[in-house]
């Protein structure tokens, strides 16, 4: 019965496929706006592509129109993948022990040399200019020893 | 009674809840590796991620989603050659997704972006040359073991044949030109060798250019008690490269050879970035495979056909979903 009555519930697709431009041209535009803080971005870009999915499933996917079965179809597999990563979370995104990769250690030491080597290529971000700038504090009075 | 639905119809969505769950595991992965990693390479310059590149994407899968629902609609009202039409429009759309999407691999390709390739170090950098030039030495030595112009037991062994090596080109067999190269390759590997040796004993390439012989000797013998050589620095193997590559003679032989450029946690980002979209991809292509089964029946589309479109575009827009939410997590985030 439901079926039948498909053709019943006229969508302007094209007015969905233009909501859905609009949304992918604003998360673009968010990304290159760079906001101070990166968590907003974060949230927007995702909150844009929940909006996106939205879209596409209640329209182009006709599940808005539906009958119940929808849900009975489609709750466990989304409870389930909520799930998977809340139980993975403890273990791995949450740190309660200490993890050591082994480039971390080398890391520090090393990457000071390679920022003092390319210091003024500014091919890197800001981050590693504000560690440049403390490093050549160091230099300088090393450099004058060597002179004297 | 049962679900008012066709049968296949409810078949596809009970899949596309499996494949809910499959490219969830994959997002949920990466969400608690990127909560759980003390870094991720953001920067495009490390990553090569090209944030408009992946903005189009969406955009052609978007489109191409439209086309498949009008596709639908016109099936669904008898208009078998319109519906004929934009299943046409929706695998060229699918196959410029694919084009884009192999310039974007391509471009980490050419810059060896591939998880388990990447240096996260300098120190990881400066091996990854070593490796990389003792392949081309490799390779150049071959020509010569495999065209028998030098006798050696093992050919693997690359000083017994960089010996020989030596005596063919200093002798008058073959040719002239061969002899030259001949000449050329032992050079390279001395070059090598020297590199490699520098980086086992930790020295400096510049303040001690040889790492092994009298001179190192030397200088060793010259340290005060307590003191050590100067060790390799990031730049001086950087500057290695540049004057291999710059030598005329070696260009095109090193010219494979990646430039130094460490991406702390790349690796991970690497695995991630391919695993996700290369799966998608592979989606992709499924779906294409659907639009072009419909397609191939050609005027004997019709009527019996509605329900086959109706469930490729289902699958379809599935495709798109997945890549509406990789694009954000893996470009913007």
């Amino acid at each position: 019965m439901a079926h039948d009555d498909h053709s019943a519930h006229h969508v302007n697709y094209l007015a969905v496929f233009a909501a859905l431009c609009i949304f992918t041209g604003l998360s673009v535009l968010f990304d290159v706006l760079s906001f101070e803080n990166r968590m907003i971005t974060i949230v927007l870009v995702l909150a844009i592509a929940v909006a996106k999915a939205m879209s596409v499933m209640m329209f182009f996917m006709h599940l808005k129109f539906e009958g119940n079965w929808k849900f009975v179809l489609l709750a466990p597999t989304t409870i389930l993948a909520i799930g998977l990563p809340i139980a993975l979370l403890p273990d791995i995104g949450v740190k309660y022990y200490t993890t050591l990769a082994p480039q971390d250690g080398v890391w520090g030491a090393e990457m000071e040399e390679l920022d003092a080597a390319h210091h003024g290529g500014g091919e890197h971000s800001k981050s590693e200019d504000a560690h440049a700038a403390p490093a050549d504090d160091h230099k300088a009075p090393e450099a004058d020893a060597h002179k004297a | 009674m049962g679900i008012p639905i066709p049968n296949s119809k409810l078949g596809l969505w009970l899949f596309l809840g499996t494949e809910i769950m499959f490219f969830t595991a994959f997002i949920g992965s990466y969400i608690v590796l990127r909560i759980g990693s003390r870094g991720w390479p953001t920067d495009p310059h490390d990553t090569h991620i090209n944030v408009f590149l992946g903005g189009l994407n969406t955009f052609v899968l978007i489109v191409s989603s439209y086309f498949v629902v009008v596709a639908h609609e016109a099936m669904a009202q008898k208009q078998f050659d319109k519906a004929r039409k934009y299943l046409i429009y929706t695998l060229g759309l699918a196959c410029l997704f694919l084009c884009i999407k192999g310039a974007e691999y391509n471009g980490k390709f050419a810059n060896d972006i591939l998880p388990g390739r990447i240096p996260e170090t300098p120190g990881q950098a400066i091996s990854k040359v070593d490796r990389q030039l003792e392949e081309v030495v490799r390779e150049r030595f071959a020509v010569y073991t495999d065209a028998k112009l030098v006798e050696v037991p093992e050919a693997n062994d690359l000083s017994t044949v960089n010996a020989q090596l030596d005596i063919f080109s200093k002798s008058d067999k073959g040719e002239p030109a061969q002899r030259e190269n001949a000449a050329a390759d032992v050079v390279l590997f001395g070059k090598w060798q020297n590199l490699h040796q520098h980086i086992v004993a930790n020295v400096s390439l510049v303040e001690v250019p040889e790492a092994t012989g009298p001179q190192y000797l030397a200088a060793r013998a010259a340290l005060a008690e307590g003191d050590s050589l100067p060790p390799l620095a990031y730049s001086e193997v950087e500057t290695f490269l540049a004057g291999l590559k710059a030598d005329k003679t070696y260009a095109a032989s090193v010219s494979g050879i990646f430039d130094m450029h460490p991406v702390l946690y790349g690796n991970l980002f690497a695995s991630i970035y391919f695993l996700m979209t290369g799966f998608h991809a592979i989606h992709v292509l499924v779906g294409m495979g659907l639009f072009i089964w419909a397609l191939m029946q050609g005027s004997k589309m019709d009527d019996r056909w509605t329900n086959w479109v109706e469930n490729s575009g289902l699958y379809w827009h599935f495709v798109d979903l997945v890549w509406i939410f990789l694009f954000p997590l893996l470009y913007i985030i």
